[in-house]
Formats: structure tokens, C-alpha cells, sequence
């Protein structure tokens, strides 16, 4: 690929160049010479000595040296890292590709040709074997759906951040809109703090909010007077976004699991989903560099924090390295 | 184009795995659309179907079909550069194609329309909403959208 020339360029010129390396080196180097000085008025010899003036610059320059091939390397295993990334992204795009074309395909089939099955067979078909077809169908619609959380989880993990002023306070209303027009006879008290803002990417924000929310609705399913809420509060003296509800809450002994893919603190059979909501609120929150935790009591109602650190700016980013 | 003329025309479904163009097959029969439809297994097949080439070399190329339904991923050809072709030959450049897939990741979905597709359908998974899909698409494809003179 002719990287064989590139492998000796900085991979991100100037990262380097106000490594602190070079600030021990200058250090040393004056304190070699106040060294130097000082031996030279204590023999009352107030100029350096050529010799020493010499071996003054000869440790000075072995130390450049010293620190250049430090450079060298960690811009080499920069690049090395880099490469290895893309790879695994690369794989990840094509396994995320044959999940969405493959995987599917045998799925249609199973489900497809079952229920011309069963239509045509009905009659004949006893009510036990009925039954088992019927499990067959099923258990093809839920492959299908786990396969779709699969690809959802994997987009958001693809997608490239995009960072805007996003008033979340907007969305948050829009999102909870939405939730009661699909399920109207459900009552629940929303309470949505005013000119809650982050600086991040509109689509990806809304995925996690909208994730959270209905959550919250989900779990609050059997109270009869259901509360949830989305504001700002003071963690660890830091201010975190934080939803809240009075729904069925978890046990915190499984908080780890919490987060994980494809795992469930509740069986499907008492709320319905497939364990990736989450995970995606997760991955949304950790691609912008946020943190993200729960705090819970089964039966009590849980309470997510989360945090979107604003993204360092060029200016900021360019102090960071003089 | 008169109305009577439509039924008369085929349809062509280009599509790799026989389950899944049986299965379209079914469903546009079920819908009542009762077209005869030509399958072609991959993109190549497609081509020398609709330009009278290869195995198809002979066949009337005015006989075009009312729409074409195609795939994208499947071998020797796949359904970006079929429609590509389709769209860069004047005698097929305006025939309605319609991408049928299982895929619904964004780089498809641009890639078809860049391309210039008519319409893009996701084959769901269960045969109801299959056949609704199906329906749906023969309805408006076949009997409600005017298409416009292939040029001969």
C-alpha cells in the first residue's frame, strides 16, 4: 500500500512537538549548565572551559536525539494503532453488511413458506402441531427482530459524530409527544426541565433520548400514577443530565449487566423488549466521550445519569500541546 | 400506453435465491396481479434478458417489461451496476426499476437512488407483511403509475 515511506511521518504532526521530552531535555540541559557555572566560580574560572562547554553540548544533543527516536516511535505505534482500527472497522462494516443481506434471507424463508404452510395445512394439522408451527413462526419473527437491534446497535457504532447545539429540552418534549400519540390511555406526569442544551450530534441524541424515555414509559407500565423526568442534577459536584421515573426499577446487583447488549434484568414475559436500548444509549453517550450510570431499587423506580463533555475546541486542543 | 396493454406486459424479477422469488411470485399472484413474471438469477442474466443478448439473444427487445424488480447483492453482477447500465442505455434508460431488498443500510439505500432507482422496498421477514409489501407495490407499480414510453 506504500506506506513504507509514510511510516517514518509524524502521524499527527506537531502532537509531538511540545512533548514534555523536550521540556526535560531544555530543563536539563540549563541545569547542566548552572552546573558547570557554578563549578567554574567556585574555582574562581568564571568563563566555561571549552571542554566543558563541549560536554555541555554533547549531553544537550544526545538528549535531542534521545527524544527524537521517542517520537519516532510513538508515532510509528500511532500509526500501527490506526491501522489495526480501521481494519477492525472495516470487518465490522462487512459483518454489519452480511447480517442485513444474509442473515435475513434463510429468515424469510423459514417464516415465508411456515405460514403457507400453515394456511394451506390448517385443516389437517392437529391442534398440538399447529402449535409447534406456530413456535417456528414465532421464534423466525424474533430472529428477525434481534438481527434489526443487531444492525441498530453496529449503525450507531459506524456513524460518524456530527456536534451541534442540541436543545434536548425540544427533543425530550418531541419524543414523549410521540410516545403518547402511539399509546394514548397511558397516564403519566412528564416533567421536563426548560433549556437543557448539549453540544452534540442531533440524530445520535435523539436515539438515546428517545431510548430513555421509553424506558421510562415501558417500566412505569403497571404504576397507576406514573412520573418520569428528565432534567439536570449535581453528581460528584458535577452537573449530569438525569432521567428519571417510579416505574419497576432493577436490583443494583445486576447494574453491570445494565448496559450490555442483548441482556435483560426483566423477562420478556413481564416487559416486552430485546436488551439493546440501552446498549445503543451507551454507545451514543461513550462516542461522545460522556459517562453513563443508574442508580435503582427493584419495585422503587431507577434514575439514569449521563454526561456530554463539550468537545475540545482547535484553540483548546493546540493549548493542550504547546 | 393504454390501460389494456399493462397486464399483457411481464414483469422482471431479478433475484438470486429461488425461496425468495417463489415467494414474490406467490405474492404478487395473491394480490391479483397477474402479470407473467420472468425471473433472472442474477445481474447478468437481467442484462441479457432486457438487451436480447447471451442465452436471450433473439428475443424481441420491444417486448420491455412493465417494471423490473431487482436485488442488489447477488453474484457476477449485483443490482447497483445492473441499474447502472440499465440507466446509461437509451433503450432502457426510463424503464421503472424497483430495488427489492433485504437490506436496509443507508449505503444501499443512496447507492440505489444515486443510481437512479424508482423506488426502494424492504423485503420484511414475515410473510404478512411480505405479501402487504408486495401488494402495495404491484398496486401502484403496475395499476396506478403511468409509465413512460420506452424509446424504440
Amino acid at each position: 500500500m506504500g506506506q513504507e515511506g509514510e511510516l517514518h511521518k509524524p502521524a499527527v504532526p506537531g502532537v509531538f512537538a511540545g512533548n514534555t521530552e523536550l521540556e526535560i531535555t531544555a530543563e536539563r540541559q540549563e541545569r547542566e549548565i548552572e552546573r558547570l557555572k557554578a563549578e567554574n566560580v567556585a574555582s574562581g574560572n568564571e568563563n566555561l572551559s571549552l571542554k566543558e562547554a563541549a560536554l555541555a553540548d554533547k549531553i544537550v544533543i544526545g538528549e535531542l536525539k534521545r527524544a527524537q527516536r521517542q517520537i519516532e516511535f510513538l508515532n510509528r505505534d500511532l500509526h500501527v494503532r490506526n491501522r489495526a482500527l480501521e481494519a477492525v472497522n472495516k470487518e465490522l462494516e462487512a459483518f454489519a453488511y452480511t447480517v442485513s443481506h444474509d442473515l435475513r434471507s434463510p429468515l424469510r424463508s423459514i417464516h415465508g413458506f411456515g405460514e403457507a404452510l400453515r394456511k394451506s395445512a390448517a385443516v389437517k394439522l392437529s391442534p398440538e402441531e399447529s402449535n409447534w408451527l406456530q413456535k417456528i413462526l414465532d421464534a423466525a419473527a424474533r430472529m428477525d427482530r434481534l438481527t434489526e437491534d443487531l444492525l441498530r446497535l453496529s449503525r450507531i457504532t459506524r456513524s460518524q459524530l456530527k456536534r451541534e447545539t442540541v436543545n434536548l429540552t425540544q427533543v425530550a418534549r418531541e419524543v414523549v409527544h410521540e410516545l403518547r400519540q402511539i399509546n394514548p390511555q397511558r397516564d403519566i406526569l412528564f416533567a421536563i426541565s426548560d433549556s437543557l442544551q448539549a453540544h452534540a450530534d442531533p440524530v445520535l441524541m435523539r436515539v438515546a433520548l428517545n431510548n430513555l424515555l421509553e424506558n421510562a414509559w415501558k417500566y412505569t407500565g403497571r404504576r397507576p400514577q406514573a412520573l418520569v423526568s428528565f432534567g439536570r442534577e449535581e453528581r460528584d459536584s458535577q452537573s449530569v443530565f438525569c432521567v428519571r421515573d417510579n416505574g419497576a426499577g432493577f436490583d443494583m446487583a445486576y447494574a453491570s449487566k445494565l448496559f450490555a447488549p442483548f441482556q435483560r434484568l426483566h423477562s420478556a414475559r413481564e416487559f416486552s423488549g430485546s436488551g439493546v436500548g440501552l446498549a445503543c444509549v451507551a454507545r451514543i453517550i461513550h462516542k461522545h466521550g460522556g459517562r453513563i450510570w443508574a442508580d435503582g431499587r427493584a419495585g422503587e423506580g431507577a434514575a439514569f445519569f449521563f454526561t456530554i463533555p463539550d468537545e475540545p475546541t482547535a484553540a483548546e486542543d493546540s493549548e493542550l500541546f504547546q | 400506453m393504454k390501460r389494456g396493454q399493462m397486464t399483457t406486459k411481464t414483469i422482471l424479477l431479478v433475484e438470486d435465491t429461488p425461496d425468495d422469488a417463489e415467494l414474490t411470485v406467490m405474492s404478487l399472484k395473491a394480490s391479483g396481479v397477474l402479470n407473467q413474471v420472468v425471473v433472472a438469477e442474477d445481474g447478468q442474466e437481467a442484462l441479457d434478458y432486457l438487451f436480447a443478448q447471451g442465452s436471450y439473444a433473439g428475443r424481441n427487445t420491444h417486448d420491455t417489461p412493465a417494471i423490473v424488480l431487482l436485488d442488489i447483492k447477488m453474484p457476477r453482477l449485483d443490482g447497483i451496476e445492473v441499474l447502472q447500465r440499465l440507466r446509461a442505455d437509451k433503450r432502457t434508460s426510463v424503464l421503472p426499476v424497483i430495488i427489492l431488498t433485504t437490506s436496509t443500510e443507508d449505503i444501499d439505500l443512496a447507492r440505489a437512488y444515486e443510481s437512479g432507482a424508482n423506488a426502494y422496498v424492504r423485503k420484511p421477514v414475515t410473510l404478512a407483511e411480505f405479501q402487504e409489501a408486495v401488494r402495495r407495490l404491484g398496486l401502484f407499480w403496475i395499476l396506478t403509475n403511468q409509465a413512460p414510453e420506452s424509446p424504440r
